[in-house]
């Protein structure tokens, strides 16, 4: 049982990891960034290519994730750059397929430079064992994990809702316009949320790596679910994220109990549900 | 002017393609008519996009549904009634689609229709994966070709070039009447809805009932491109619903022009076509892809469609026309106006 609730606390937190830049840009331009997944497979590449085969310790990976957050961020700027402005006032299908074809780049960019074959990265020697908790052995990278979710979810809440740049940046999505009047850099604050949109990205990248197979669809199967996470959670709220992908883990770890022989039906199915009960998401729709 | 070069068009292009197997070799036969049935299938899926406004991300699901029951049963062995059973399987995706539709359109629109019909279809998807007397993830293989026999005499259709005759003729019948549809009564009022919900209600429209025939319609012609599709591949999987699948037919109709009845046809091919010529070319060719429909998003809003037709504007008028303003007024008509946001 604690073992279940562990092991979707864990999935949750990987998903939020995933999902929270994808909110982060929704709110700030309203766009829904199907190369988000992308990014993320880039962010875990990076990550693979710098520690090797397993990496050293902890804080190496942690090193690691964060370097290629810095490089995936760039990367994102500079999509901003060519791309996103120039879309940015056309209809939000023209957005979504601009988006889509950043993706079919990054993923071929993908199959070039490291090629088709299958990547896997060993957790670092501190988190390949387990903990006892009690009577249940708890794997500690699980704990790694759950740790650096809710991390993220503490710095970029405290960024966002109390720090005076935060502030700033809730008045440029709100009203880009009149915070220009106001003498604010708008396009300025627009980068640095692109920027950090797509570091986002790359670190979940870097900080899951140690438990996946690495191959050119890993986008694929994180975005869907990120796309579930925040459109439960109310698109472009990043404390609506965290409670959506809270739920749909505990969600997952149900379906494991009652339905074992159908694992992942259950998550959609209670998000159509929660979606036709409540179509505004947890926290409603907001900028930021 | 311009409509008659359309209909010669389309004429020459269909009779190239039921010739093609005497032109060219099997292999690329195949390819045209796997080009030919998404190409069906982007047409029903842009009815519910270029006229009613609505963009489902879950059509991949109604696809594999109408591929599923077509291989179900053919391989039950009721091979007899082909005919029939392209029906079935278009009558099933309208039930099914009315189904979703009725709770969907009714609670959501936008973006979270979007989600919420790519969510369904992955549902579909993760059940059909699962389930053991459909094969699981393994799918259904060895779907035998038709070979039925019907009053007049036998009809068979086991070699690859003889269902290719009769999936061009298929396909036309179908295309044929989505045109019909499109272009009556039913298309304008749709249209019209598109453009202005509210003064199309005020007007006496039933929008909630307009927009569920359209789901409910699309939902039959996508089926009926999946039940042609499962004898002509001989195998489904569960994967033939996946996200990419769904995204497929968004693709071509943005790449041929969203506004345009043929457009979703005209991406099709041009995207098989660069796929074709890229396919040796690991990674390259999904960069490749993606340039060009960068291209075309950031160059051609309104698509390839949208581009001719500018073209043969200028040629009528006789002075080239004001590209700038013309792409501005375009990209605001095909869905909301352009207003000025961060």
């Amino acid at each position: 049982m604690l073992f279940i609730l562990i092991n979707s606390l864990t999935m949750a937190m990987a998903v939020f990891l995933v999902a929270a830049g994808l909110t982060l840009i929704y709110g700030i331009m309203r766009i829904l960034n199907f190369a988000h997944g992308a990014f993320f497979m880039i962010g875990a590449y990076l990550t693979s290519t710098m520690v090797g085969q397993a990496a050293g310790s902890v804080l190496m990976l942690v090193a690691a994730a964060l370097a290629a957050a810095v490089l995936v961020g760039i990367l994102g700027l500079a999509v901003q750059r060519l791309v996103l402005r120039r879309v940015m006032n056309a209809d939000e299908h023209y957005m979504l397929i601009a988006t889509f074809a950043v993706m079919l780049i990054c993923v071929g960019s993908v199959k070039l430079i490291w090629g088709l074959d299958f990547f896997s990265v060993d957790p670092p020697p501190a988190l390949s064992g387990g903990v006892l908790l009690g009577t249940v052995f708890v794997p500690s990278f699980s704990l790694f994990v759950i740790a650096s979710g809710v991390l993220v979810f503490i710095l970029l809440d405290l960024l966002l809702q109390r720090s005076w740049s935060g502030k700033m940046l809730t008045a440029v999505a709100r009203d880009g316009w009149m915070a220009e009047l106001m003498g604010l850099n708008t396009s300025a604050w627009i980068m640095l949320a692109i920027g950090g949109s797509f570091a986002l990205a790359g670190l979940a990248g870097g900080l899951l790596l140690p438990n996946q197979t690495l191959t050119p669809v890993l986008g694929d199967s994180f975005l869907l679910l990120a796309f579930v996470t925040i459109v439960m959670g109310g698109l472009g709220s990043v404390r609506g994220a965290f409670i959506a992908a809270l739920v749909l883990g505990l969600i997952d770890g149900l379906n494991m109990i009652v339905m074992p022989q159908f694992p992942g039906v259950a998550i959609y199915v209670g998000m159509i549900a929660f979606l036709l009960l409540n179509p505004n998401g947890f926290l409603g729709e907001g900028r930021l | 002017m311009s409509r008659y070069i359309t209909y010669c068009l389309v004429a020459l292009s269909g009779v190239l393609l039921l010739l093609l197997p005497l032109l060219v070799n099997p292999g690329l036969v195949h390819l045209a008519g796997v080009t030919l049935v998404m190409g069906v299938f982007a047409v029903a899926w842009n009815l519910l996009f270029g006229y009613a406004g609505l963009a489902s991300f879950g059509s991949g699901g109604l696809f594999s549904l109408g591929a599923y029951v077509m291989a179900i049963s053919l391989r039950a062995g009721y091979e007899q009634s082909f005919l029939l059973l392209i029906v079935l399987a278009m009558v099933t995706g309208g039930i099914v689609a009315f189904l979703v539709g009725a709770v969907a359109l009714r609670r959501s629109s936008g973006i979270y229709l979007a989600i919420l019909t790519l969510a369904m279809a992955e549902v579909l998807r993760q059940i059909l994966m699962r389930w053991h007397w459909i094969g699981a993830e393994d799918g259904l293989p060895n779907i035998v070709r038709p070979h039925f026999s019907y009053g007049l005499g036998l009809i068979d259709l086991s070699s690859g070039a003889r269902y290719h005759v009769f999936l061009c003729l298929a396909c036309g019948l179908l295309i044929a009447a989505i045109w019909w549809i499109a272009h009556g009564r039913f298309g304008r009022t749709l249209r019209a809805i598109r453009l202005d919900p509210e003064r199309a209600a005020f007007m006496g429209v039933n929008t909630y009932g307009y927009k569920l025939a359209a789901f409910t319609l699309s939902g039959v012609f996508v089926a009926g491109a999946g039940a042609l599709y499962a004898p002509l591949a001989q195998i489904v999987t569960p994967d033939l619903g996946n996200m990419l699948r769904s995204t497929q037919p968004i693709l071509f109709t943005l790449l041929g022009g969203a506004s345009s009845f043929w457009g979703p046809l005209i991406g099709g091919f041009l995207f098989s076509a660069i796929e074709y010529g890229t396919r040796t070319l690991v990674g390259l060719q999904e960069i490749i892809t993606g340039v060009i429909l960068l291209a075309v998003v950031l160059i051609f809003p309104t698509g390839i469609s949208g581009a001719f037709r500018k073209l043969f504007a200028s040629l009528e008028q006789g002075e080239p026309a004001p590209a700038r303003k013309v792409e501005v007024s375009d990209a605001g008509r095909l869905g909301k106006p352009l207003t000025q946001r961060v």
